[in-house]
């Protein structure tokens, strides 16, 4: 995949800024009123997101592979990484079949996304448990990503608008 | 690159919110109907060895345990247990009640016997240890 | 209308607190063991964590077959029927002896492992509860003297054989009670270390160690049971949010038993030769783990100075604690939870930003500083 320095650049800045978000949500009390482990807002998904409607696919699956170990690799915690690549994986795989689909605003692929993203999370937790007790959290991890995927929709959306004119969205 | 998104929601959107919606509301009933074997389940043991096992999911009924000298009656119910009798001297057994969560226990220290609960649904609250 | 959506963005953002994640969980085992009178439950986790668990069950049956009262040919048990003759111990009664010796003294007596006779007077050995008469309680406390209690030390202390050679006052006898599970505590940890245990939860009845802690990052949560509602399930005074440490509650309601209106614990004082009444309902003491090399014995001086310091009342046990900060020799610092009779929940300032009150436990909280 060969990328212009410009598109390296961007990419690298993506990079940070989903670092930055991940980061930032946990400082979000969204655990304390809804008290389920691995409850969270998910804000980087907009990188995600916008990378790959920016800049297609290839650039947006570097990316996020990019954070998810640099984020484990920061956090001092690789055993997190399970989690964090199948969550962000499953996330870009459903975004990137529903954003196919030109009926869908950005907010339908948000919150697939986001539900993807729990779903990975829950996999994830299912293989390193071995047991079945992770799946518990999962019906309330969805409705809570219906929530948190308009969120992320929302943010997605007002960036977009943002850079509309700019010749950011033209790769 | 793909042609920008649209912006504003759509009536597509909602579906997938409904479909999301389906799948979390279809998990919960699956769940909480207790077909899985993370129920909560009572496990009896003598001098530490386990010698029985009790789903609490669909439970009602009595068991009887022996151990040395001593035999308990133990009353098991959906989502709770206790001991219903026992010929022990102190009775602490018998005065422990009813358990209903998790980490729970009930012992008859003279018998031997621990009644401990495992599973069932994970609280947030609860102690992982009782000091005193 | 962008700027408000800008500005709730930013309040979502900038809102502080703290998030859980959800982590990998490591394999765990846990076993149920009934010793020392008590029911334990061993929770280790990690790869080696069944040998873990299984190792702890040894130390403590190997305590008790050493150490018990009630088991007949215990070091303890032969020493008591020796009627003053020597008996040869080995390690673990010799280190209990030393530390017993040590905190008699640095409690001034109030902590005294002699005081068994009395103990049994009351009937608590055995569970057949009776109140000794003045004149039984009277002959029998001049043997409530740990001076008469004399250790020699073997000079082959290398080898496999006996540590010591002990001899009691006539008509003495000892009980290690009030200090074997805390001792049991200490030995854990090395057994615990040599299994690279990443975390486990040790309950032995009442005797709590907090080893690392929760599997998802957050300290352990030890919640004191609240003397005033013995029979209630989740009846708290304060939950303590523990990692690496040791805890230990003495308290009068966990064994009494009443007579002619009266109520009478276990915990006897051995200055009166009756039961503690010192305005205390509960003691609780919280030390960090040792080096765990075998030097310190913090989890031993838990369990001693919880029954210690319940006999000693409030004030003396605060006076205690403040002398202990900074003059103990042992390096062994402890944080003290005290739960009054006048309704009060007394917590040392190093104990205070992991102790919760139960808020439904109707007690006042106060913190106590140096």
């Amino acid at each position: 995949m060969k990328l212009t320095t410009k598109q390296l650049t961007l990419c690298a800045l993506l990079t940070a800024m989903a670092l930055a978000l991940s980061y930032l949500e946990n400082l979000f009390p969204l655990s304390l009123a809804i008290p389920v482990p691995g409850v969270k807002l998910g804000l980087a998904n907009i990188v995600t997101v916008f990378a790959l409607y920016a800049l297609g696919l290839g650039e947006a699956l570097l990316i996020l592979l990019a954070r998810c170990f640099l984020g484990a690799l920061f956090a001092g915690n690789m055993n997190a990484l399970v989690f964090s690549l199948l969550g962000a994986l499953s996330a870009l795989g459903t975004m990137v079949l529903l954003s196919r689909r030109r009926a869908l605003s950005i907010y339908g692929v948000s919150v697939g996304g986001a539900a993807a993203h729990n779903c990975g999370q829950i996999a994830a937790a299912l293989l390193t448990l071995g047991s079945t007790a992770p799946l518990y959290y999962l019906p309330v991890l969805l409705a809570v990503s219906l929530l948190t995927g308009g969120l992320t929709g929302l943010a997605s959306a007002c960036l977009f608008r943002g850079l509309r004119h700019t010749d950011l969205m033209k790769g | 690159m793909r042609p920008s998104p649209k912006l504003h929601p759509t009536a597509w959107d909602a579906l997938v919110v409904l479909c999301v919606a389906a799948l979390a509301i279809a998990l919960a009933l699956f769940q909480w109907r207790g077909g899985t074997s993370q129920g909560l389940t009572a496990v009896v043991s003598v001098d530490g060895t386990e010698i029985d096992r009790v789903s609490l999911e669909d439970a009602a009924g009595e068991k009887t345990y022996q151990a040395g000298a001593y035999t308990l009656t133990v009353e098991y119910a959906a989502g709770s247990t206790r001991v219903r009798t026992s010929n022990c001297p102190t009775q602490d057994c018998v005065h422990t009640g009813v358990v209903s969560r998790g980490g729970q226990s009930i012992v008859c220290l003279p018998a031997r016997i621990v009644i401990r609960l495992e599973g069932g649904a994970p609280d947030p609250d609860a102690v992982d240890a009782v000091l005193g | 209308m962008k700027r408000l959506t800008a500005y709730v963005l930013l309040t979502v953002l900038f809102l502080s607190g703290c998030g859980a994640q959800m982590s990998p969980d490591e394999a765990q085992e846990s076993i149920q063991v009934i010793a020392m009178d008590t029911a334990m439950l061993i929770t280790t986790y990690g790869e080696r964590s069944p040998a873990a668990a299984y190792a702890c069950e040894d130390v403590i049956r190997d305590l008790e077959a050493k150490l018990s009262r009630t088991v007949e040919d215990s070091e303890v048990s032969r020493l008591n029927a020796a009627g003053g003759g020597a008996v040869e111990i080995g390690w673990d009664a010799y280190s209990l002896l030393e530390r017993a010796a040590a905190y008699s003294s640095s409690t001034g007596g109030a902590f005294d492992i002699t005081v068994a006779p009395v103990v049994s007077a009351w009937g608590f050995t055995e569970d057949s509860f009776r109140v000794p008469s003045q004149a039984e309680l009277d002959r029998l406390l001049p043997l409530v003297d740990s001076s008469q209690v004399s250790v020699t030390p073997s000079l082959d202390s290398n080898g496999d054989g006996p540590k010591a050679t002990v001899t009691l006052g006539p008509g003495q006898a000892i009980d290690l009670g009030g200090l074997a599970k805390g001792y049991a505590a200490d030995k854990i940890v090395v057994v615990l270390r040599e299994h690279d245990v990443p975390r486990a939860n040790i309950n032995l009845g009442g005797n709590v160690l907090a080893y690392g802690g929760r599997p998802d990052g957050t300290p352990w949560r030890v919640a004191i049971q609240d003397p005033a509602r013995v029979g209630e399930q989740d009846a708290f005074a304060g939950v303590l949010a523990l990692t690496d440490s040791f805890a230990v509650t003495s308290g009068g309601y966990q064994r009494y038993f009443e007579q002619d209106g009266k109520t009478y614990h276990h915990i006897i004082d051995p200055a009166t030769g009756y039961p503690a009444d010192s305005g205390l309902t509960s003691v609780t003491v919280v030390a960090a783990l040792g080096e765990g090399d075998g030097s310190g014995f913090p989890g031993t001086m838990c369990d001693a100075y919880s029954t210690a310091l319940f006999i000693m009342g409030e004030e003396r046990a605060l006076a205690f604690w403040r002398d202990e900060m900074m003059w103990g020799e042992e390096g062994c610092p402890f944080d003290l939870v005290l739960v009054t009779e006048d309704g009060r929940v007394v917590v040392t300032e190093g104990l205070a930003d992991r102790f919760t009150l139960e808020e439904s436990s109707g007690y006042t909280l106060e913190v106590v500083s140096p």
